[in-house]
């Protein structure tokens, strides 16, 4: 949908994992690992894509996406990127935020998940707009 | 019929829709941090994901 509209969306990704589900905390923080070596979207695209979430596959992924492996280990089992996570679950509670995913655009709320013609249509009024 | 209620109760209502309108219009700012980026700072469009990856 980026490349649909291309060079007209700026997506920002916030964390919100959900804490008591077994992987969220942890996949966010292999984002976050992957992130401090500049490959935070492959990650988020690997992840989606194959879906499991246990450490094992996420160090695999690392593997697979030539990252420093040890460092990503290491930023993982420290809990380096657990702040930067948690940041961002703080941020979400303070815009009474509580489901996921939800997508603020251009400050417009959309709360739970959506299809790709939901999103196209507040997007297409939102460039209407401008 | 009681003038004075109705014209109250018109003005209730009124003051309702108003406020109404005021919230759908709300938008809610969020700051973007470091936080991962795709696509042009200058775009028209900013969509800010929250996100549970599992």
């Amino acid at each position: 949908m980026l490349k649909e509209y291309d060079g007209k969306i700026r997506l920002v990704f916030k964390h919100y994992p959900y804490r008591y589900r077994d992987f969220s905390y942890l996949a966010a923080q292999a984002a976050e690992a992957a992130g401090a070596q500049g490959k935070f979207w492959p990650m988020h695209d690997l992840m989606i894509e194959r879906k499991a979430l246990d450490r094992q596959s996420l160090l695999g992924y690392a593997r697979d996406l030539d990252l420093d492996v040890s460092r990503f280990t290491a930023d993982l089992d420290s809990g380096k990127h657990l702040h930067r996570v948690e940041k961002d679950v703080q941020l979400a509670r303070e815009l009474d935020i509580y489901q996921t995913p939800t997508f603020v655009i251009n400050g417009r709320l959309l709360v739970g998940f959506r299809t790709l013609d939901n999103l196209r249509k507040v997007i297409d009024e939102e460039l209407a707009g401008k | 019929m009681n003038w004075k209620r109705v014209s109250l109760l018109l003005i209730l209502l009124l003051s309702f829709s108003l406020s109404a309108g005021w919230a759908a219009q709300e938008r809610l700012s969020v700051p973007i941090g470091d936080s991962p980026v795709l696509g042009p700072a200058e775009a028209p469009v900013t969509i800010i994901e929250f996100m549970d990856f599992q």
